[in-house]
């Protein structure tokens, strides 16, 4: 029922599964304040996309909710729009050398591995370490102790390095460097993982460059939009793996979800919030570890041949 | 259902000048002739896969009745060519990684086999392996030398195919219809490859090959998948840039929509 042909993937979907998927990501990623990226991806690859496809529409539906995420920041003045440009500098050169990199792994037949190995190390870590922070502080809220304050204005190595530069609204003089590789990091892994990448660059902002928090969420999301948009492109020229029509749907999906998840959101405390998530963190990571381990159902898989780089 | 009957009708209306040469008819060969129900497949947004039939006809047939026809038909369908890397994975390090593989320069995006009884029956392997009707008898392309010799991956590759219902034999999927006319019918699934197919349709008696006709068709994407694909294909940093316009407008619609003043 209700079959839509995608025209670049050439294969047929159900709508109502992609919306409610697109719609089941949005919900989450509008209650845990977070883009949804590292589910979106690996729930198309479990969806039977083909994870080509899975990154570089998944990166095409990240761009639209980063904008409406950014824009709702930008109305209170949380973006650091001079930081956030550093960020996208390092953010395009490193989406190129993903964008390359996946290429070079499809012809050799591995893209779907290194995908698959890069995801499992970074959700599983990830995911770990949010578990273990939110298990932490909801003891310590049952125990009745306050959370403790982290303690501003400290400085380390990474402010001892040149190239320095003026970040006014965060209050910052430090090295353009550390941005510019955090970005780099990013957008090598935004391009690999179909990712926004506000799960790495929002606790290197806090905890690297000791950025203000009330500028982190804007400033990431702003930095976001650029690098998925940068990554959707580079996908579409180079390796012709966007598929528009699967984008569209997973968007207007995610709108509506996000709405929910939203409103969800709320009710929950921060700290339950961050053990949910975590706790899914890890089981979308088990999953793809599993299908690595385990013994395939079929050894033998077909790719068209690729030619050139 | 309406085309083919329709179509049946107009290829019976053909048959009719076979009476008055009725005296004729034991001089000379019988001739097969063969169209597809359709020219043109387009594909849309709704495209699920579809069917074709192939019919034909045997001029100066000799058979006495449709059931006691001495003929046999069958209906090869071949879409374009494409090389196909089959990779098998081999466990390393605990994990299932992709090892060997081997490349097939021309493989069909489509294959199948119809057959108005067994086609192995019909005519001898040779003549099968000369005319390259059934899965082993399909050339591949030559595969480059120094690869490992064919252990599994031109069967695997077959297999896989089969399973996508994209490579296809089936006995018995060809019926006459009276003295002279024939149908076959095969589905095309909705992973087909766009471009120019062929059909060659082979009448045989006794194993010898009589006659042989070829027809071809044309499967591509219409309207908004044309253009979608077209412009992706073509111009891809044209639609890379829709694409992105299409989702900050959609982030725009959202926050417009949703945000609480």
């Amino acid at each position: 029922m209700l079959q839509v042909y995608l025209p670049v993937a050439e294969i047929s979907v159900n709508l109502l599964v992609m919306l409610g998927l697109g719609a089941a990501v949005g919900f989450l990623s509008g209650m845990f304040g977070v883009g949804g990226g590292f589910l979106l991806t690996p729930l198309l690859m479990f969806s039977g996309i083909p994870p080509a496809i899975a990154v570089a529409t998944g990166a095409n539906q990240i761009v639209a909710s980063s904008v409406s995420g950014a824009l709702v920041q930008w109305r209170r003045g949380n973006i650091d729009l001079r930081m956030g440009f550093v960020l996208i500098v390092g953010g395009v050169a490193g989406a190129l050398a993903g964008v390359l990199l996946v290429r070079v792994l499809t012809k050799l037949g591995q893209a779907d591995l290194f995908i698959s190995l890069v995801y499992v190390t970074f959700l599983g870590i990830i995911g770990s370490l949010m578990l273990a922070e939110s298990i932490r502080a909801i003891r310590r809220a049952r125990a009745g102790k306050p959370a403790s304050p982290r303690k501003p204005g400290q400085h380390n190595w990474i402010h001892g390095l040149p190239l320095k530069m003026r970040f006014p609204r965060s209050r910052l003089y430090i090295s353009a460097i550390p941005p510019l590789v955090i970005g780099a990091i990013v957008g090598l892994l935004s391009s690999v993982l179909g990712v926004g990448g506000g799960f790495i660059v929002v606790p290197a902002m806090i905890y690297l460059l000791r950025m203000p928090t009330n500028v982190v969420i804007g400033t990431s999301l702003f930095q976001v939009i650029f690098v998925t948009a940068v990554v959707t492109l580079l996908y579409a020229t180079m390796n012709h793996t966007l598929d528009v029509v699967l984008a569209f749907i997973l968007v207007v999906g995610g709108v509506i979800g996000g709405q929910f998840g939203a409103n969800a959101g709320r009710r929950l405390k921060g700290e339950q919030l961050r053990l949910l998530l975590a706790v899914m963190v890890l089981a979308v990571a088990t999953r793809l570890l599993f299908d690595l381990i385990l013994s395939p159902t079929d050894l033998y898989s077909l790719a068209p041949e690729m030619v050139g780089l | 259902m309406m085309r083919t009957a329709l179509v049946l009708a107009l290829s019976a209306a053909a048959l009719w000048p076979q009476g008055e040469v009725h005296a004729n008819e034991q001089a000379r060969p019988e001739q097969v002739q063969s169209d597809i129900s359709t020219r043109e497949i387009s594909i849309q947004s709704n495209f699920t896969g579809i069917e074709i039939v192939l019919f034909g006809s045997i001029d100066f047939s000799r058979g006495p009745s449709p059931d006691e026809g001495p003929y046999d038909v069958i209906m090869v369908i071949r879409g374009p060519n494409q090389p196909v890397v089959v990779r098998r994975k081999e466990r390393a390090a605990g994990l299932w990684v992709n090892g060997a593989s081997k490349t097939f320069p021309s493989v069909p995006g489509f294959y199948a086999v119809l057959a108005s009884r067994p086609f192995r029956a019909v005519a001898s392997e040779d003549s099968l392996k000369a005319l390259g009707i059934g899965f082993a008898n399909l050339d591949l392309g030559n595969s480059e030398q120094g690869e490992p010799a064919d252990d599994g991956f031109r069967a695997n590759l077959i297999r896989l195919r089969e399973d996508h219902w994209l490579f296809q034999e089936s006995d018995d999927a060809v019926s006459f219809i009276g003295r002279s006319l024939f149908r076959g019918s095969v589905d095309l699934p909705v992973n087909v490859p766009i471009g120019r197919y062929t059909t060659q349709v082979y009448l045989f008696r006794d194993g010898k090959l009589l006659s042989q006709n070829q027809s071809s068709l044309q499967v591509h994407k219409v309207g908004f998948e044309r253009v979608v694909y077209l412009l992706a294909l073509r111009h891809p940093f044209i639609y890379g840039l829709l694409a992105v316009l299409m989702a900050v407008i959609a982030g725009f619609a959202a926050w417009a929509v949703f945000r609480k003043e």
